[in-house]
Protein backbone atom coordinates (compact mmCIF):
# COMPACT_ATOMS: atom_id res chain seq x y z
CA UNK A 1 0.00 0.00 0.00
CA UNK A 2 1.47 3.29 -1.05
CA UNK A 3 1.47 6.26 1.41
CA UNK A 4 -0.88 8.92 1.25
CA UNK A 5 0.67 11.95 -1.16
CA UNK A 6 0.37 15.40 0.15
CA UNK A 7 0.89 19.00 -1.49
CA UNK A 8 0.03 20.96 1.89
CA UNK A 9 0.67 24.88 1.04
CA UNK A 10 3.87 24.40 2.41
CA UNK A 11 4.77 21.75 -0.23
CA UNK A 12 3.56 24.04 -2.67
CA UNK A 13 5.58 27.12 -1.60
CA UNK A 14 7.97 24.62 -1.26
CA UNK A 15 7.97 23.01 -4.89
CA UNK A 16 7.96 26.75 -6.03
CA UNK A 17 10.78 27.42 -4.59
CA UNK A 18 12.66 24.32 -5.74
CA UNK A 19 11.27 25.23 -9.15
CA UNK A 20 13.32 28.99 -9.23
CA UNK A 21 16.18 27.62 -7.77
CA UNK A 22 15.97 25.37 -11.34
CA UNK A 23 15.63 22.02 -9.42
CA UNK A 24 14.94 19.54 -11.88
CA UNK A 25 13.62 16.86 -9.69
CA UNK A 26 11.26 19.61 -8.34
CA UNK A 27 9.24 19.61 -11.71
CA UNK A 28 9.37 15.69 -12.05
CA UNK A 29 7.57 16.00 -8.40
CA UNK A 30 5.02 18.23 -9.62
CA UNK A 31 4.15 16.62 -12.57
CA UNK A 32 3.36 13.35 -10.66
CA UNK A 33 0.97 15.73 -8.32
CA UNK A 34 -0.98 17.59 -10.73
CA UNK A 35 -0.80 15.77 -14.16
CA UNK A 36 -3.99 13.70 -13.64
CA UNK A 37 -5.57 17.08 -13.25
CA UNK A 38 -3.97 19.03 -15.64
CA UNK A 39 -4.89 16.22 -18.25
CA UNK A 40 -8.57 15.82 -16.84
CA UNK A 41 -9.15 19.48 -17.34
CA UNK A 42 -7.92 19.86 -20.77
CA UNK A 43 -9.22 16.89 -22.01
CA UNK A 44 -12.77 17.73 -20.34
CA UNK A 45 -12.13 20.87 -22.32
CA UNK A 46 -10.90 19.90 -25.79
CA UNK A 47 -12.39 16.55 -25.67
CA UNK A 48 -9.13 15.30 -27.67
CA UNK A 49 -6.59 13.09 -25.48
CA UNK A 50 -3.69 13.54 -28.14
CA UNK A 51 -4.33 17.98 -28.53
CA UNK A 52 -4.76 17.72 -24.57
CA UNK A 53 -1.31 15.67 -24.47
CA UNK A 54 0.03 18.36 -26.37
CA UNK A 55 -1.38 21.59 -24.33
CA UNK A 56 0.02 19.21 -21.29
CA UNK A 57 2.96 19.49 -22.33
CA UNK A 58 2.86 23.16 -23.46
CA UNK A 59 1.68 23.60 -19.30
CA UNK A 60 4.81 22.15 -17.86
CA UNK A 61 6.85 24.05 -20.62
CA UNK A 62 5.10 27.66 -19.39
CA UNK A 63 5.46 26.36 -15.34
CA UNK A 64 9.21 25.63 -15.92
CA UNK A 65 10.09 28.86 -17.74
CA UNK A 66 7.77 31.40 -15.81
CA UNK A 67 8.01 29.90 -12.42
CA UNK A 68 9.32 33.36 -11.60
CA UNK A 69 5.87 34.86 -12.14
CA UNK A 70 3.74 32.86 -9.83
CA UNK A 71 3.73 34.90 -6.76
CA UNK A 72 3.00 32.75 -3.56
CA UNK A 73 1.33 36.13 -1.91
CA UNK A 74 -1.38 35.76 -4.47
CA UNK A 75 -2.07 32.16 -4.40
CA UNK A 76 -1.00 28.51 -4.09
CA UNK A 77 0.90 27.13 -6.45
CA UNK A 78 -1.82 24.09 -7.97
CA UNK A 79 -4.31 27.05 -9.28
CA UNK A 80 -2.15 29.24 -10.94
CA UNK A 81 -1.26 26.24 -13.00
CA UNK A 82 -4.87 25.13 -13.53
CA UNK A 83 -5.31 28.60 -14.71
CA UNK A 84 -2.60 28.09 -17.35
CA UNK A 85 -3.78 25.11 -18.48
CA UNK A 86 -7.35 26.58 -18.86
CA UNK A 87 -5.59 29.10 -20.29
CA UNK A 88 -4.05 27.44 -22.96
CA UNK A 89 -6.85 24.99 -23.41
CA UNK A 90 -8.98 27.54 -24.53
CA UNK A 91 -6.57 29.18 -26.92
CA UNK A 92 -5.74 25.69 -28.60
CA UNK A 93 -9.94 25.16 -28.58
CA UNK A 94 -10.27 28.94 -30.72
CA UNK A 95 -7.50 27.83 -32.78
CA UNK A 96 -8.98 24.82 -33.88
CA UNK A 97 -10.05 24.74 -37.80
CA UNK A 98 -12.19 22.15 -37.37
CA UNK A 99 -13.90 24.70 -34.34
CA UNK A 100 -17.83 23.90 -35.67
CA UNK A 101 -17.28 20.41 -35.87
CA UNK A 102 -15.89 20.01 -32.51
CA UNK A 103 -18.52 22.31 -31.54
CA UNK A 104 -21.38 19.86 -32.82
CA UNK A 105 -19.59 17.15 -30.84
CA UNK A 106 -19.50 19.42 -27.90
CA UNK A 107 -23.19 20.30 -28.48
CA UNK A 108 -23.60 16.33 -28.58
CA UNK A 109 -21.32 15.44 -25.04
CA UNK A 110 -23.65 18.29 -23.37
CA UNK A 111 -26.37 16.79 -24.21
CA UNK A 112 -25.91 13.22 -22.84
CA UNK A 113 -24.63 15.57 -19.58
CA UNK A 114 -27.15 18.09 -19.49
CA UNK A 115 -24.40 20.48 -19.64
CA UNK A 116 -23.50 19.76 -16.27
CA UNK A 117 -19.82 18.32 -15.26
CA UNK A 118 -20.41 14.78 -12.90
CA UNK A 119 -17.26 14.16 -10.44
CA UNK A 120 -15.53 11.04 -11.26
CA UNK A 121 -15.60 7.66 -10.83
CA UNK A 122 -15.02 6.50 -7.09
CA UNK A 123 -12.21 4.05 -8.50
CA UNK A 124 -9.76 7.35 -8.83
CA UNK A 125 -10.34 8.24 -5.49
CA UNK A 126 -6.53 7.35 -5.09
CA UNK A 127 -5.50 10.24 -7.03
CA UNK A 128 -3.70 12.51 -4.76
CA UNK A 129 -6.05 15.51 -4.56
CA UNK A 130 -9.49 13.97 -4.21
CA UNK A 131 -10.58 15.28 -1.22
CA UNK A 132 -10.08 19.04 -2.79
CA UNK A 133 -12.13 17.71 -6.27
CA UNK A 134 -15.02 16.80 -4.16
CA UNK A 135 -15.19 19.49 -2.47
CA UNK A 136 -14.94 21.78 -5.54
CA UNK A 137 -17.71 19.68 -6.79
CA UNK A 138 -19.65 20.21 -3.35
CA UNK A 139 -19.16 23.98 -3.77
CA UNK A 140 -20.34 23.60 -7.69
CA UNK A 141 -23.44 21.49 -5.92
CA UNK A 142 -24.26 24.07 -3.90
CA UNK A 143 -25.27 26.42 -6.64
CA UNK A 144 -28.36 26.82 -8.44
CA UNK A 145 -29.21 24.88 -11.99
CA UNK A 146 -28.81 28.18 -14.30
CA UNK A 147 -26.16 29.13 -12.17
CA UNK A 148 -24.04 25.74 -12.47
CA UNK A 149 -24.73 25.92 -16.37
CA UNK A 150 -22.94 29.28 -17.34
CA UNK A 151 -20.28 28.65 -14.88
CA UNK A 152 -19.72 25.70 -16.82
CA UNK A 153 -19.85 27.10 -20.18
CA UNK A 154 -17.88 30.05 -19.05
CA UNK A 155 -15.02 27.74 -17.42
CA UNK A 156 -14.73 24.93 -19.49
CA UNK A 157 -15.98 26.57 -22.98
CA UNK A 158 -14.12 30.16 -22.56
CA UNK A 159 -17.62 31.69 -23.73
CA UNK A 160 -18.21 34.85 -23.79
CA UNK A 161 -21.15 36.42 -21.67
CA UNK A 162 -22.88 37.56 -24.85
CA UNK A 163 -21.82 33.75 -26.99
CA UNK A 164 -23.59 32.05 -23.79
CA UNK A 165 -26.75 34.19 -23.41
CA UNK A 166 -27.16 33.11 -27.30
CA UNK A 167 -26.30 29.82 -26.47
CA UNK A 168 -28.90 29.35 -24.14
CA UNK A 169 -30.92 31.67 -24.99
CA UNK A 170 -31.10 34.14 -22.31
CA UNK A 171 -31.03 37.84 -21.88
CA UNK A 172 -27.67 39.25 -21.64
CA UNK A 173 -28.44 40.94 -18.23
CA UNK A 174 -29.74 37.51 -17.10
CA UNK A 175 -26.37 35.71 -17.65
CA UNK A 176 -24.18 38.32 -15.98
CA UNK A 177 -26.23 38.08 -13.14
CA UNK A 178 -26.17 34.63 -12.91
CA UNK A 179 -22.12 34.70 -13.41
CA UNK A 180 -21.79 37.02 -11.04
CA UNK A 181 -23.77 35.41 -8.00
CA UNK A 182 -22.36 32.38 -9.09
CA UNK A 183 -18.75 33.55 -8.63
CA UNK A 184 -19.77 35.15 -5.59
CA UNK A 185 -21.22 31.70 -4.18
CA UNK A 186 -18.04 30.05 -5.37
CA UNK A 187 -15.74 32.07 -3.70
CA UNK A 188 -17.59 31.90 0.06
CA UNK A 189 -17.35 28.13 -0.60
CA UNK A 190 -13.93 27.56 -1.67
CA UNK A 191 -12.55 30.37 0.77
CA UNK A 192 -11.64 27.72 3.03
CA UNK A 193 -9.60 25.53 0.61
CA UNK A 194 -6.10 25.20 1.64
CA UNK A 195 -4.26 21.95 1.47
CA UNK A 196 -4.31 19.05 -0.92
CA UNK A 197 -4.43 16.22 1.28
CA UNK A 198 -4.52 12.66 1.37
CA UNK B 1 -10.45 30.85 -5.78
CA UNK B 2 -12.30 29.98 -8.65
CA UNK B 3 -8.78 28.76 -10.17
CA UNK B 4 -9.85 26.05 -8.27
CA UNK B 5 -12.71 25.11 -10.56
CA UNK B 6 -10.09 23.57 -12.67
CA UNK B 7 -10.55 20.54 -10.34
CA UNK B 8 -14.02 20.21 -11.10
CA UNK B 9 -12.87 17.61 -13.94
CA UNK B 10 -12.09 14.26 -13.16
CA UNK B 11 -8.62 13.33 -13.07
CA UNK B 12 -7.03 11.30 -15.85
CA UNK B 13 -4.21 9.20 -15.47
CA UNK B 14 -1.61 9.85 -18.07
CA UNK B 15 0.03 7.50 -19.97
CA UNK B 16 3.35 6.13 -18.97
CA UNK B 17 5.39 8.20 -21.72
CA UNK B 18 4.07 11.13 -21.15
CA UNK B 19 5.99 12.22 -18.27
CA UNK B 20 9.53 11.54 -20.51
CA UNK B 21 7.96 13.86 -23.31
CA UNK B 22 6.90 16.50 -20.73
CA UNK B 23 9.82 16.78 -18.97
CA UNK B 24 12.40 16.05 -22.01
CA UNK B 25 10.71 19.23 -23.82
CA UNK B 26 10.53 21.76 -20.65
CA UNK B 27 13.91 20.85 -19.40
CA UNK B 28 15.31 21.26 -23.13
CA UNK B 29 17.84 24.04 -23.50
CA UNK B 30 15.90 27.09 -24.90
CA UNK B 31 16.76 28.02 -28.36
CA UNK B 32 19.37 30.90 -27.97
CA UNK B 33 18.34 34.07 -29.69
CA UNK B 34 21.81 35.87 -28.63
CA UNK B 35 22.93 35.64 -32.14
CA UNK B 36 20.22 36.90 -34.30
CA UNK B 37 19.78 39.18 -32.11
CA UNK B 38 23.00 40.63 -31.88
CA UNK B 39 22.72 40.33 -35.91
CA UNK B 40 19.70 42.39 -35.71
CA UNK B 41 21.17 44.96 -33.82
CA UNK B 42 24.17 45.13 -35.37
CA UNK B 43 22.28 46.39 -38.99
CA UNK B 44 19.54 48.50 -37.16
CA UNK B 45 22.89 50.72 -35.57
CA UNK B 46 23.95 50.37 -39.01
CA UNK B 47 21.09 51.25 -40.70
CA UNK B 48 20.94 54.43 -38.32
CA UNK B 49 23.98 55.18 -38.11
CA UNK B 50 23.98 55.59 -42.05
CA UNK B 51 20.22 57.36 -41.96
CA UNK B 52 22.42 60.01 -39.14
CA UNK B 53 24.86 60.41 -41.57
CA UNK B 54 22.75 61.07 -44.06
CA UNK B 55 21.08 63.66 -42.71
CA UNK B 56 23.70 65.69 -41.11
CA UNK B 57 25.78 65.39 -44.93
CA UNK B 58 22.47 66.48 -46.30
CA UNK B 59 21.85 69.20 -43.75
CA UNK B 60 25.20 70.57 -44.27
CA UNK B 61 24.61 70.69 -48.08
CA UNK B 62 21.48 72.17 -47.71
CA UNK B 63 22.97 74.97 -45.51
CA UNK B 64 26.12 75.11 -48.23
CA UNK B 65 23.71 75.50 -50.98
CA UNK B 66 21.87 78.63 -49.35
CA UNK B 67 25.26 80.27 -48.26
CA UNK B 68 25.75 80.11 -51.63
CA UNK B 69 22.77 81.33 -52.78
CA UNK B 70 22.79 84.20 -50.43
CA UNK B 71 26.18 84.89 -52.31
CA UNK B 72 24.66 84.99 -55.37
CA UNK B 73 22.21 87.07 -54.69
CA UNK B 74 24.52 89.67 -52.78
CA UNK B 75 26.74 89.60 -56.25
CA UNK B 76 23.57 90.06 -58.30
CA UNK B 77 22.40 93.06 -56.23
CA UNK B 78 26.25 94.23 -56.31
CA UNK B 79 26.62 93.36 -60.26
CA UNK B 80 22.81 95.36 -60.53
CA UNK B 81 24.03 98.22 -59.16
CA UNK B 82 27.08 98.69 -61.02
CA UNK B 83 25.05 98.03 -64.53
CA UNK B 84 21.71 99.76 -63.52
CA UNK B 85 23.80 102.88 -61.17
CA UNK B 86 23.08 106.20 -62.61
CA UNK B 87 26.77 107.39 -61.66
CA UNK B 88 27.78 104.38 -63.64
CA UNK B 89 29.73 104.67 -67.11
CA UNK B 90 30.09 101.55 -69.46
CA UNK B 91 32.95 101.60 -71.70
CA UNK B 92 33.43 98.97 -74.37
CA UNK B 93 37.07 97.82 -75.52
CA UNK B 94 37.24 95.97 -78.59
CA UNK B 95 40.65 93.83 -78.24
CA UNK B 96 42.86 91.09 -80.79
CA UNK B 97 44.59 88.71 -78.61
CA UNK B 98 46.39 85.77 -80.53
CA UNK B 99 44.62 86.21 -83.54
CA UNK B 100 41.14 86.32 -81.82
CA UNK B 101 38.77 89.39 -81.02
CA UNK B 102 37.28 89.80 -78.06
CA UNK B 103 36.54 92.31 -75.80
CA UNK B 104 36.64 94.22 -72.78
CA UNK B 105 33.76 95.85 -70.65
CA UNK B 106 34.23 98.24 -67.86
CA UNK B 107 31.46 99.82 -65.92
CA UNK B 108 33.07 102.31 -63.78
CA UNK B 109 31.25 103.62 -60.82
CA UNK B 110 32.84 106.95 -59.99
CA UNK B 111 30.35 107.16 -56.90
CA UNK B 112 31.73 104.06 -54.75
CA UNK B 113 34.91 104.73 -56.68
CA UNK B 114 34.95 100.48 -58.11
CA UNK B 115 35.14 99.09 -61.51
CA UNK B 116 33.28 96.22 -62.75
CA UNK B 117 35.75 94.59 -65.62
CA UNK B 118 34.53 92.12 -67.66
CA UNK B 119 36.67 90.45 -70.57
CA UNK B 120 35.58 88.18 -73.28
CA UNK B 121 37.35 86.47 -76.46
CA UNK B 122 40.86 87.30 -74.81
CA UNK B 123 43.27 84.35 -76.01
CA UNK B 124 44.89 82.01 -72.90
CA UNK B 125 48.10 83.10 -72.20
CA UNK B 126 51.34 81.34 -72.37
CA UNK B 127 52.81 80.00 -69.24
CA UNK B 128 54.49 82.38 -68.21
CA UNK B 129 52.61 85.29 -68.51
CA UNK B 130 49.51 87.32 -67.35
CA UNK B 131 46.98 90.16 -68.81
CA UNK B 132 47.05 92.91 -66.61
CA UNK B 133 45.05 95.89 -66.61
CA UNK B 134 45.86 99.51 -65.47
CA UNK B 135 44.48 102.44 -64.52
CA UNK B 136 45.70 105.60 -66.44
CA UNK B 137 45.89 108.45 -63.73
CA UNK B 138 47.27 112.02 -63.75
CA UNK B 139 50.27 110.76 -62.24
CA UNK B 140 50.65 107.95 -64.49
CA UNK B 141 50.30 104.21 -64.86
CA UNK B 142 48.71 102.22 -61.80
CA UNK B 143 48.36 98.82 -61.61
CA UNK B 144 44.69 97.55 -61.17
CA UNK B 145 44.84 93.55 -61.50
CA UNK B 146 46.87 91.22 -62.98
CA UNK B 147 44.92 88.13 -64.43
CA UNK B 148 46.50 84.90 -65.61
CA UNK B 149 44.15 83.53 -68.33
CA UNK B 150 44.56 79.66 -68.47
CA UNK B 151 41.35 78.57 -70.10
CA UNK B 152 39.03 80.02 -72.65
CA UNK B 153 36.57 81.47 -70.76
CA UNK B 154 35.08 85.08 -70.30
CA UNK B 155 36.66 86.69 -66.31
CA UNK B 156 34.68 89.23 -64.24
CA UNK B 157 36.48 91.22 -61.45
CA UNK B 158 35.38 94.25 -59.05
CA UNK B 159 38.25 96.66 -58.85
CA UNK B 160 38.98 99.09 -56.17
CA UNK B 161 40.00 102.73 -58.23
CA UNK B 162 43.01 104.49 -56.83
CA UNK B 163 42.82 107.51 -54.32
CA UNK B 164 40.91 110.75 -55.00
CA UNK B 165 44.80 112.06 -55.25
CA UNK B 166 45.03 109.97 -58.24
CA UNK B 167 42.34 110.73 -61.04
CA UNK B 168 41.69 108.01 -63.29
CA UNK B 169 41.80 109.42 -66.91
CA UNK B 170 41.96 105.74 -68.70
CA UNK B 171 42.50 102.34 -68.38
CA UNK B 172 45.15 100.07 -70.33
CA UNK B 173 45.65 96.10 -70.42
CA UNK B 174 49.30 94.65 -71.34
CA UNK B 175 50.91 91.14 -71.33
CA UNK B 176 53.13 91.03 -68.97
CA UNK B 177 55.06 88.33 -66.71
CA UNK B 178 53.19 85.93 -64.99
CA UNK B 179 53.69 87.77 -61.22
CA UNK B 180 53.08 91.34 -63.48
CA UNK B 181 55.38 94.55 -63.27
CA UNK B 182 55.50 97.78 -61.72
CA UNK B 183 54.85 99.41 -64.70
CA UNK B 184 53.72 98.51 -68.21
CA UNK B 185 56.59 96.63 -70.30
CA UNK B 186 55.44 93.84 -72.57
CA UNK B 187 52.70 94.27 -75.83
CA UNK B 188 50.10 96.36 -75.58
CA UNK B 189 46.31 94.69 -75.47
CA UNK B 190 44.52 97.91 -75.14
CA UNK B 191 45.09 101.70 -74.29
CA UNK B 192 41.80 103.81 -73.90
CA UNK B 193 41.41 107.19 -72.25
CA UNK B 194 37.90 107.53 -70.39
Amino acid sequence: MTSPKRLSQEHQRSLARRLKARDERALGELYDLVAPWILGLVVHILHDEDEAEEVVSDVFVQVWRRIDQHDAGRGPLVPWILSIARNRSLDALRRRRRWWRKSALLEQVHAVEGGDIAPAAPHEATVPGWPLHREVHAALAALSEEQRRVVVLSYFEGLSHGEIARRLHQPLGTVKTRLRMAHQKLTEGLRHLKDWVE
Amino acid sequence: MTDWLGMLAAPRTPRPELKGRVLARALAPRRRWGGPLAAAALITLAVAGGAWWAYRTIGTLTADRDGLATRVHALEDTVSTFIHGPATQLIQIPVSTGGRVGSVTIFADSVRHRWLVRCDGLAPNARDQAYQLWFITERGMATAAVMPMDQDKPMVMGLEMPGADQRVVGAAMTIEPRAGSASPSGPVVFHRLL
